[in-house]
């Protein structure tokens, strides 16, 4: 008997703790700095950018003939697109704790700076990004690319 | 050739030639800190590693292989990405925190909250991390626990400083992003963190 009374209270204090820290985190990034046109294809839909933008697993990021936009990531990464720019982050997986660590991004067009973050740095045979003609695997840190 | 089908090859043939100058390039630049880190660029054609500041491969096709690294200058590289550069943002700021027992900072530590919320301010960042960290020592279920109430503490501290609840995310990261490396069951007290992250 003793053993059910002392389980339940634990239970609730367990299932408040991670409640708590639970809510709303599909989040894994922001549009922090932006000029002209900046949209975010998601879900069948778009939406103009706005600094402190949420970013999404899946979303694609498009700079206009005189837009520009840099991201900050979870982990610390942080990516600067150029004008008429294509961008997406297929997948991203930052949990340390469950040892879950990705991050597949693509860049359709533009010209894209990409500082590496914790995922790098805890999982280097995890970062990649896509490009039309070949696929780069990052160790790290600081990558370039431009796809006319 | 009749003059109806004359014009329209002419503009084929052009986007033929035209089209096939599409070409991408991948270069490696130092970091903020000036750590230079390896990349590798390949599809089924092959591949290259770079580990080298400034230097670059060029792909001209899914079939075409990557060529050999090249070296560019990074005032080249600064002009071809100035406009992406132009818009970086801040790299993120961490703070570490340190707790004496349970969920009480050290008085360290409970210096560093106004600066926590003055960057805060001063990045009107709405997107901020509270994480805590373990050592190798201990088992998991308690170690995980103590971390995260210890995570949550610093949150409520930070909203009764007036930062809005909504733009706080809370969380562990157990023993696997320590600050100092250890082997297993070591007692590390520097990994014993909350490390709070303004973006």
């Amino acid at each position: 008997m003793k053993p059910t009374i002392t389980v339940i209270p634990v239970a609730v204090l367990l299932m408040a703790v991670s409640l708590a820290h639970g809510a709303a985190t599909n989040q894994i990034g922001i549009v922090k700095t932006m000029v002209g046109e900046v949209v975010i294809a998601r879900s069948g839909g778009t939406i103009r950018a706005a600094p402190n933008l949420k970013l999404y697993e899946g979303d694609i990021v498009r700079t206009g003939a005189n837009g520009k936009a840099g991201l900050i990531l979870e982990d610390d990464t942080v990516i600067s697109l150029g004008t008429n720019g294509r961008f997406a982050i297929e997948s991203f997986r930052f949990e340390p704790s469950e040892k879950k660590l990705s991050l597949v991004a693509r860049i359709f067009q533009g010209t894209v700076s990409f500082i590496c973050g914790q995922i790098a740095k805890l999982a280097p045979n995890r970062v990649h990004i896509k490009t039309p003609y070949a696929t780069v695997g990052v160790r790290g840190t600081h990558v370039l690319v431009r796809v006319d | 050739m009749c003059k109806i089908v004359r014009l329209p090859l002419i503009i084929f043939l052009i986007t033929l030639a035209t089209g096939c100058t599409k070409s991408t390039l991948v270069a490696l630049a130092p970091d903020p800190d000036g750590n230079i880190g390896r990349i590798s660029v390949g599809n089924e054609a092959g591949s290259v590693a770079i580990d080298s500041a400034y230097q670059a491969t060029t792909i001209t096709g899914a079939k075409e292989q990557p060529t050999a690294p090249e070296q560019l200058s990074k005032e080249a590289l600064d002009k071809m990405f100035a406009q992406a550069l132009s818009i970086e943002p801040e790299r993120p700021q961490h703070f570490l925190l340190y707790f004496e027992k349970d969920t009480t900072l050290t008085p360290e530590s409970l210096l560093l909250l106004p600066r926590i919320i003055a960057a805060i301010h001063e990045r009107t960042s709405e997107y901020i991390s509270v994480i805590g960290h373990t050592d190798t020592l201990g088992t998991r279920d308690y170690n995980m626990s103590l971390s995260l109430s210890r995570a949550l503490a610093v949150k409520e501290m930070l909203v009764r400083q007036g930062v809005a609840s909504n733009t706080i995310q809370t969380t562990s990261h157990g023993k696997e992003n320590p600050l100092i490396a250890t082997a297993d069951n070591v007692f590390e007290p520097r990994n014993r963190r909350v490390e709070v992250v303004v973006r």
